[in-house]
């Protein structure tokens, strides 16, 4: 428990540096957040009068101690007053009754929306994405990777190792769109692209941008269980399961590959963690309307809120997640507890 | 991380990957496969407009806003063009028409224009449309709170500065003389006044927009075309569907109007040529010239005007651009057929600064040209000589130039240093960011020479010369006059111009100060672009505008799979 509360308050220093450094980088990239919303076209006049109704015209010190003083805070419930303006951009992220926790990104600069609206929006799509991504990568690596250990120097095995160097060396965008013709265009199968307006359309829409993370990422995968596999499959421990008459699939699977998963799951838990920053290029090639392709954006227009939104969201989701990926490992390797 | 012992093994063999994954995606796709045939149109060209249908369209951009008050882009104005009407508009050559107003004056020497608005015209809320919604809509666009990128526009309105300053509730200048008549009062004459009020910022928006600006308010107005409950998915879908009561008896003839935002080209091309998108207009290099070859379907291409004027703008106030000879000598070094060629059928060499489709443009204007004796001679006179057979002389230091990653930018900047190379002007090609170069460029001292471009805003030889070439555009932190050239004879001629209300004279006034401008090449003019689009053969009666794309007010669907829907569509409760 104390390793646990340790680890926390490191994960609250890790984000609060990184937005921290995001914040300050903000500020001395050069380009005018101002006239990339008026517009290259627009006079000088009105860029500067749309500087300060953004509040940019503020010293950048103020700027940074009010995001901080408005990312969390406690307000009355959202909804009960519509006029009051003072909780416009905030979202609910706990309701204690008579009060709730708030949380506030600020208004986008571009779309001039609440941005704890936009993520909230989003962020389930990516978090739909992520999953779908990494449950194909391991439903494809590990199946290939335990396949090619257990038929190793078989005409199986450099199959598979072909498969996954044609997986590795692809890049996404040629993934993307080498499914996109075959399943979308060519066959009809699938949608081109999208999001879709039901349930049922966003499951036929995840499919292609899940199987292109899916290919990519086995790829690691299968590499990776195929090396950890051929090594354990040797020791003496496996061996003498053998010994005492343990069947092959009780071999491969209880005492191998259980222990292979260690390293695997490091893997995938700084995968997920990554994809919850937006797989950027499949979004975009996919019109999947996550956290990668808003954070692009932002970035190209210098929509200060939204960057340090998508980053705050990323680095809560990467500590998380290596904060899970401690306790799985130490659950599945009891070494690792000390 | 992971461990990766294959690493160096995985990267020899992933490239020999990458090219065979290529080519496997090449062969089926961009060479050597035949594009899809056009959909048919049902009927013969004869044919009468049938109601119903969806106009479907794409763009590989989004729309940020729909309230013609706030931030705005091109994308968001062809939208805004549907959704609100305007008490005058354009016509396809450029030229103001009346649209919600029957009729207007110019009055008092031109320093009032009344309007006569239509009677009994719907807005979307089903409110009829009055002078008061005109006025209402006027001061919501230009109060000082609403994020409008254009009200400095309309600054020629008695009253603007103390409206804009909160010294008044109210915006003087613009005055309900009845329920039917509205006028504005101008601080004195503009001929630029009608022609900026087409565009969309001032349009008239339904009482439920208040009198102050709001960013979650639904945009209502009274165009062909309303935007109904969840009709924008941000980032994702925006559907319009047809207002029934629109002031045009029998339009719009669609039912609906269709975008889907973000669409990657390739998957445009896609969809185009499965018959699910009917418009395309962003397109590869190949594709392009792959369609406009294709002889099913070059007669369904067609070009959008040149209005938009691309250049190098050099910077008056630093060196060696302080110097006049060595902006001479730029303008006749340009080879700008080489430009052109670059993509022939969209390039149109310009030497003077008004584009082809811009009124005022001149065709006998000879303006600047490419003459290499000439630049040479120019460089002499500058003290710079350059001796292009021992490449010795010309500028001593490299001059910067940057630019940013805009596909046909980054080949004519090195075209330009080319050329410049020839007359001793050696060009240092900096990439940069979009927002870092636009930085650069329009702070004073950022960019001795960098490439420039400007679109018309409104069709008016104005909206060209005040905001680039006018000292007035010269400001201390953002500049648009980006070469910072001042020249108060220039000056004078232009505000002449603006003031000016008789055609011939206003012409006149303007040769002169291109004359002007050409000589003195504060920016080296090199081209003009026009973007293609195709249609497919069932989209009927899709008008061009000079601005904001296609009018699909009078468009219609002429398509087999549609008839058999609308058919289904009567029999079915």
């Amino acid at each position: 428990m104390k390793r646990v509360a340790r680890r926390l308050l490191w994960s609250l220093v890790v984000v609060w540096t990184v937005v921290s450094v995001v914040f300050a980088l903000n500020d001395l990239l050069p380009g005018d957040p101002a006239r990339m919303v008026t517009g290259p076209q627009a006079r000088p006049a009105d860029v500067v009068r749309i500087r300060t109704e953004l509040g940019l015209d503020r010293p950048p010190i103020v700027r940074y101690a009010r995001f901080w003083r408005r990312l969390v805070h406690v307000g009355r419930p959202l909804g009960e007053d519509p006029r009051d303006d003072a909780h416009a951009t905030c979202a609910t992220l706990l309701p204690l009754g008579p009060v709730s926790v708030h949380v506030d990104f600020g208004k986008s600069f571009q779309m001039r929306q609440s941005v704890a609206e936009i993520v909230a929006a989003r962020l389930p799509r990516t978090f739909a994405l992520a999953l779908a991504g990494v449950l194909a990568q391991l439903a494809l690596g590990l199946g290939a990777g335990v396949l090619a250990a257990v038929k190793r120097g078989t005409w199986i095995d450099r199959s598979l190792s072909t498969t996954v160097l044609i997986g590795i060396g692809a890049p996404t965008f040629l993934v993307a769109l080498l499914l996109q013709y075959v399943f979308a265009r060519s066959l009809r199968l699938l949608p081109l692209d999208g999001f879709g307006a039901t349930a049922g359309d966003h499951l036929r829409c995840i499919v292609l941008p899940a199987m292109t993370l899916g290919i990519y990422g086995a790829a690691y995968y299968a590499r990776l269980i195929r090396d950890e596999m051929i090594v354990l499959l040797r020791q003496g421990w496996v061996r003498t399961a053998r010994a005492k008459g343990a069947s092959d699939w009780r071999v491969v699977v209880e005492h191998a590959l259980r222990n292979a998963l260690v390293p695997v799951a490091t893997a995938v838990g700084l995968d997920f963690g990554a994809l919850m920053g937006g797989a950027v290029v499949t979004e975009t090639v996919f019109r999947w309307p996550g956290l990668g392709e808003l954070s692009v954006k932002a970035m190209l227009n210098r929509d200060g809120p939204v960057i340090t939104a998508c980053v705050v969201v990323t680095s809560v989701a990467v500590v998380t997640t290596n904060l899970l990926i401690d306790l799985v490992c130490a659950r599945l390797d009891p070494r690792l507890r000390s | 991380m992971r461990p990766e012992p294959w690493r160096d093994v995985l990267r020899s063999a992933s490239k020999a990957c990458v090219v065979g994954a290529a080519a496997s995606v090449c062969a089926p796709w961009g060479c050597g496969e035949t594009l899809t045939a056009p959909i048919a149109a049902a009927h013969g060209q004869d044919a009468r407009p049938r109601p119903g249908g969806t106009l479907r369209l794409a763009s590989f951009q989004d729309v940020r806003s729909l309230d013609p008050a706030g931030p705005t882009d091109g994308l968001a104005i062809q939208a805004q063009r549907l959704i609100f009407a305007g008490l005058v508009d354009y016509d396809e050559k450029g030229h103001v028409v009346p649209e919600l107003a029957e009729t207007w004056e110019v009055a008092d020497g031109g320093r009032t224009v009344r309007f006569r608005l239509r009677p009994n015209v719907t807005m979307h809320d089903g409110s009829e449309l009055t002078a008061d919604d005109v006025k209402r809509s006027a001061e919501r666009a230009l109060a000082p709170a609403t994020p409008n990128p254009n009200a400095s526009y309309f600054d020629q309105i008695v009253g603007f500065e103390a409206f804009t300053a909160r010294q008044k509730d109210h915006l003087e200048g613009v005055v309900v003389d009845n329920r039917y008549v509205v006028s504005f009062h101008l601080k004195r004459p503009d001929a630029t006044f009608l022609p900026m009020l087409a565009m969309p910022t001032l349009r008239p928006v339904c009482r439920s927009a208040g009198a102050l600006y709001d960013d979650r308010w639904t945009p209502c107005g009274a165009g062909p075309f309303r935007l109904p409950p969840a009709g924008w998915q941000r980032g994702m879908t925006l559907r319009l569907v047809r207002h029934g009561a629109y002031f045009r008896p029998g339009l719009p003839h669609l039912d609906a109007v269709e975008w889907t935002f973000n669409v990657p080209l390739l998957a445009q091309r896609f969809r185009f040529e499965a018959g699910r998108q009917d418009l395309l207009r962003d397109m590869t290099q190949p594709d392009q010239s792959r369609f406009a070859a294709d002889p099913r379907w070059a007669p369904f291409g067609g070009v959008e005007a040149n209005t938009r004027v691309y250049g190098e703008a050099m910077n008056t106030r630093m060196p060696p651009f302080d110097h006049i000879e060595i902006r001479r000598a730029v303008a006749a070094a340009i080879d700008r057929e080489h430009y052109r060629l670059l993509k022939p059928a969209y390039l149109t060499v310009l030497t003077q600064l008004l584009p082809p489709d811009v009124p005022g443009y001149d065709p006998d204007v000879r303006g600047q040209g490419y003459d290499y004796p000439a630049a040479l001679e120019h460089m002499r006179k500058a003290g710079y000589p350059y001796d292009p057979v021992t490449g010795k002389g010309g500028w001593p230091e490299p001059i910067v130039y940057p630019l940013y990653d805009q596909g046909l930018l980054v080949f004519t900047a090195q075209l330009l240093q080319q050329d410049l190379a020839r007359i001793g002007l050696h060009l240092d090609l900096r990439l940069m960011s979009w927002p870092a170069f636009l930085a650069l460029q329009e702070r004073p001292g950022g960019a001795a020479i960098s490439q420039a471009n400007w679109e018309m805003d409104f069709p008016d030889p104005s909206s060209f010369y005040d905001p680039l070439f006018t000292t007035a555009s010269i400001g201390p932190e953002v500049s648009y006059n980006v070469s910072f050239y001042s020249n108060p004879r220039l000056d004078e001629l232009v505000a002449r111009a603006r003031t000016e209300l008789d055609p011939s004279r206003r012409r006149a006034l303007y040769g002169e100060a291109d004359g002007i401008l050409c000589d003195e090449a504060p920016w080296a003019f090199a081209f003009t672009y026009h973007g293609y689009y195709l249609r497919q053969p069932y989209v009927r009666d899709l008008e061009s505008r000079l601005i904001g794309g296609g009018d699909p007010t009078r468009a219609w669907i002429d398509r087999e799979s549609d008839t058999l829907e609308r058919a289904v569509g009567r029999l079915l409760p």
